[in-house]
C-alpha cells in the first residue's frame, strides 16, 4: 500500500513537471496571466472605485457577489459543524 | 543551465509540497494525518496560483502610489499615468484569497466529521475502523 | 524578490511539512502544521501578496490550528504512523 502511493505520487510529480515546461519563465512581466486582463483592473482601479489597494477593490466591488457567495459557504460550514457536533440532537433524544 | 534553473524551480517546489501531501492522504492511515495532508496540499496549489501572479523587475505590492491627491499620478492624467509593470498581477490574489476562507470551511467540517467517527467507533486508524465495520 | 531568501524559506516549508506528516504525536504534528502556514505566509509576502500573506496568517495558521487542536483534544493524541 506504502509503496503504491508513493508510486502514484511520482507518476503525478512527474507528469506535472513535464506539464510545468510549457509554462512561461516565473516571474516574467510579458506572461499572458499579467497581459491580458489585469492591467486593466490596475489602471481602472482609482477611477471607478476610488480605493488604492487594487486587491480590496476586486474583491468587494468588482467580485462582491462572488464575496456574498463565499460568505454563504462560511456560514454553511459553520452550520454544518453545529448541527454534527451540536447538543440538540442529545435533548430531542431524551 | 543556471537559467533555466532559476525560471522554472519555482513550480517544482510546489509540485514537491502536493507530492508530499498526496502520499500522507493516501498512505497515512490516521484520520487527522490524512486532513493535514489535504492541508498541505491545498497550500500547494495556492502556492503556484500566487506565483503566476510575480513579476520580475521592479513589481511591488498591488497598491496604488499616489492615488489621491498628487499631482503626477492617479486620475489627473487618465488611465495610462499607471505603469502596470510597476505592480504585481492582483487578480491570482483575489481567487486565492476566497480559495484560503473555503479551505478553512472545508477543514471544519473534515474535523467535525473525525470527531464524529471517534465517538462512534473509538479510534481515528483507518484499518481498525474498517474491521469495527466489517464486523457489523 | 530575492533569490537567497526565497530558497531558505523553501527549505524551510519542506522540513515542516515533512515533520507534520511523519511525527507521530498528533499535537506536535498540528503544531508544526501550524509552523507550515507561517513560513507559507512569509513566502507570499516576499512575492509581493501581502493580501494573501495576512488572511493565511490570520484564518489558516490561527483559526486553522485551533480548530485541528480541539479536534485532537477531543479525540486521541497518540497515531500509529
Amino acid at each position: 500500500m506504502k509503496i503504491l502511493s508513493i508510486i502514484a505520487g511520482v507518476l503525478m510529480g512527474a507528469a506535472l513537471v513535464y506539464g510545468s515546461l510549457d509554462m512561461p519563465k516565473w516571474g516574467d512581466p510579458h506572461s499572458p496571466a499579467s497581459t491580458h486582463v489585469s492591467p486593466y483592473y490596475l489602471q481602472h482601479s482609482i477611477e471607478h472605485t476610488a480605493t488604492p489597494n487594487v486587491v480590496t477593490s476586486v474583491l468587494a466591488d468588482y467580485r462582491g457577489y462572488d464575496t456574498l457567495g463565499e460568505t454563504t459557504v462560511v456560514f454553511t460550514a459553520g452550520m454544518a459543524c453545529l448541527f454534527l457536533l451540536g447538543k440538540g440532537r442529545k435533548r430531542q433524544g431524551k | 543551465m543556471f537559467e533555466f534553473i532559476v525560471n522554472y524551480y519555482n513550480y517544482w517546489m510546489y509540485i514537491g509540497l502536493m507530492m508530499i501531501g498526496f502520499y500522507a492522504m493516501m498512505a497515512k492511515r490516521n484520520l487527522v494525518k490524512k486532513i493535514i495532508g489535504m492541508n498541505i496540499f491545498q497550500s500547494a496549489i495556492i502556492f503556484f496560483y500566487i506565483s503566476t501572479s510575480v513579476k520580475k523587475g521592479g513589481a511591488t505590492v498591488p497598491i496604488l502610489e499616489y492615488a489621491h491627491g498628487h499631482a503626477t499620478h492617479g486620475i489627473e492624467h487618465g488611465a495610462n499615468a499607471i505603469d502596470v509593470m510597476q505592480y504585481a498581477n492582483p487578480l491570482p490574489h483575489v481567487l486565492m484569497l476566497t480559495a484560503i476562507v473555503v479551505m478553512v470551511a472545508t477543514l471544519g467540517v473534515a474535523l467535525a466529521v473525525v470527531i464524529l467517527i471517534y465517538r462512534r467507533y473509538g479510534t481515528l486508524e483507518e484499518d481498525e475502523i474498517m474491521k469495527l465495520v466489517r464486523r457489523g | 524578490m530575492i533569490l537567497p531568501f526565497d530558497l531558505i524559506l523553501v527549505l524551510f516549508v519542506y522540513i515542516c511539512a515533512i515533520a507534520a506528516i511523519t511525527i507521530k504525536d498528533l499535537l506536535s504534528a498540528v503544531v508544526i502544521l501550524g509552523a507550515y502556514s507561517f513560513f507559507m505566509c512569509l513566502l507570499w509576502a516576499q512575492m509581493a501578496a501581502i493580501d494573501v500573506a495576512f488572511t493565511e496568517a490570520s484564518v489558516s495558521a490561527g483559526i486553522g490550528t485551533v480548530l485541528m487542536i480541539g479536534a485532537v483534544s477531543k479525540t486521541k493524541r497518540r497515531s500509529n504512523d
